[in-house]
């Protein structure tokens, strides 16, 4: 079974009936389900068991949290200024969720959530849309601005459209990034993982030769488990940027 | 319910050789899914965790900063007191010296003055004995000049048998 590398992407159903429906749509308990209700409570439970407050020397786990709370502050700080941090619930949600579904993912024989376009896709919109809601409450029609860069007035024939394409793609370009990184880091494994099988299987010589194969899935586990994080800081500080612009506009200096 | 049933019981993958990531018949059950534990975790981070990591942080920070302050009350308490003690110091020293300088000046003037006296007492006593030995001398001479009239009388009236008077003998004798 662990032949195709595309196999452990499938998402199916843990159990036969469907949770429910939602407009005709049957909604299924699935591996990705478990995986997501595992994150969901253990990130949950971490963050809120791991701290006590009034300990003045924390424990390991709980500099851990303390340390994920200051990094997601400090990054929206830096990244979208000080009225950024009323986005801090949410930013750091989305830090928590992506990077526990990717370190997750690492788990042998789990489930990576992110390896699914539908589920990146989602939460790039989800950024999107938080994203245009702010800019339209905070500047009103004026928001609109932002696709009109300082520039004379024949080169913004050009640029008008090239802006909105590009502010059009970032929800493509956000959910594809994550889920194209963890899609292929996990099918590399699995694609080396095959080799160390089919190495191993065939006897003789070969299966000495097996051991290329492992040591390199070490270096790609390592390699994995750096862009894991990664991916998850990447997807945070793009949400903080798109944030700022909702926030600021163009004024820069 | 019109199930397709695409996904209906097994656990094979519903197509077979198929990217199973763009698979749409599982989008409704991942987004979801997604939704729900996605709104579970924000809340949660939301009104729990966060601002108990929050409180945690600012409670260190304020007892850190309040030691801090207390650190530096204490040291410039300890730097007053230090002051203070070296301002009472240097005080009680120019007292003493004050002190010594005064019991200096008494003593001087007492050794001065005693011995004023015992030079006093000296020269007195020094006069007297002057005196006294120019009054002996005065004496020792009348003295002599008695005996030898007395002396010249007594030769007289031995060799001449004459009896001289004392004037007389006196005035030899002078002469």
């Amino acid at each position: 079974m662990a032949l195709n590398p595309m196999e452990q992407f499938t998402v199916r159903p843990l159990f036969a009936e469907p949770v429910l429906h939602i407009a005709g749509h049957p909604i299924y308990f699935t591996n990705q389900s478990l995986l997501m209700v595992i994150v969901a409570l253990a990130a949950s439970l971490f963050l809120t068991l791991a701290v006590k407050p009034g300990r003045l020397v924390p424990t390991r786990g709980q500099s851990m949290a303390e340390l994920s709370y200051e990094f997601v502050a400090n990054m929206i700080h830096s990244a979208s200024g000080e009225d950024g941090l009323k986005f801090f619930p949410f930013v750091f949600t989305l830090f928590i969720f992506v990077l526990c579904s990717n370190f997750f993912g690492m788990v042998p024989g789990s489930f990576t959530i992110t390896s699914q376009i539908a589920v990146t896709f989602s939460l790039a919109l989800l950024v999107i849309a938080l994203v245009i809601v702010t800019g339209f409450v905070k500047h009103g029609i004026g928001f609109l601005k932002l696709f009109v860069p300082h520039a004379p007035w024949y080169l913004l024939i050009l640029l008008v459209p090239i802006e909105v394409i590009s502010f059009l793609t970032r929800p493509i370009s956000l959910s594809v990034r994550l889920f194209a990184n963890m899609l292929a880091g996990h099918t590399m494994l699995a694609v080396f993982g095959g080799f160390v099988v089919s190495l191993g299987a065939a006897g003789g010589i070969f299966t000495g030769l097996a051991i290329a194969p492992m040591l390199l899935i070490i270096a790609i586990m390592l390699l994995e488990l750096l862009v894991a994080f990664l991916q998850a800081y990447v997807f945070a500080i793009l949400t903080c940027i798109y944030l700022n612009e909702a926030l600021h506009l163009h004024d820069h200096h | 319910m019109a199930d397709e049933a695409p996904h209906t019981a097994t656990t094979e993958a519903p197509h077979e050789g198929g990217f199973p990531p763009f698979d749409t018949t599982t989008f409704p059950s991942q987004i979801f899914w997604l939704v729900v534990t996605f709104a579970f975790l924000f809340t949660v981070l939301w009104k729990v965790a966060g601002p108990r990591i929050n409180g945690a942080i600012t409670q260190r920070r304020r007892a850190i900063n309040g030691a801090i302050a207390g650190a530096n009350a204490a040291r410039g308490e300890a730097e007053a007191a230090e002051a203070a003690y070296r301002t009472a110091l240097a005080g009680a020293r120019a007292r003493a010296s004050a002190l010594a300088e005064e019991n200096r000046q008494a003593l001087n003037a007492e050794v001065a003055r005693a011995k004023a006296e015992a030079d006093e007492k000296a020269a007195a006593a020094m006069a007297k004995a002057d005196a006294d030995i120019a009054a002996t001398r005065e004496a020792a001479k009348a003295q002599v000049s008695v005996a030898a009239r007395d002396t010249a009388i007594a030769i007289v009236a031995h060799l001449t048998g004459d009896q001289v008077s004392p004037e007389d003998a006196a005035d030899a004798v002078k002469s």
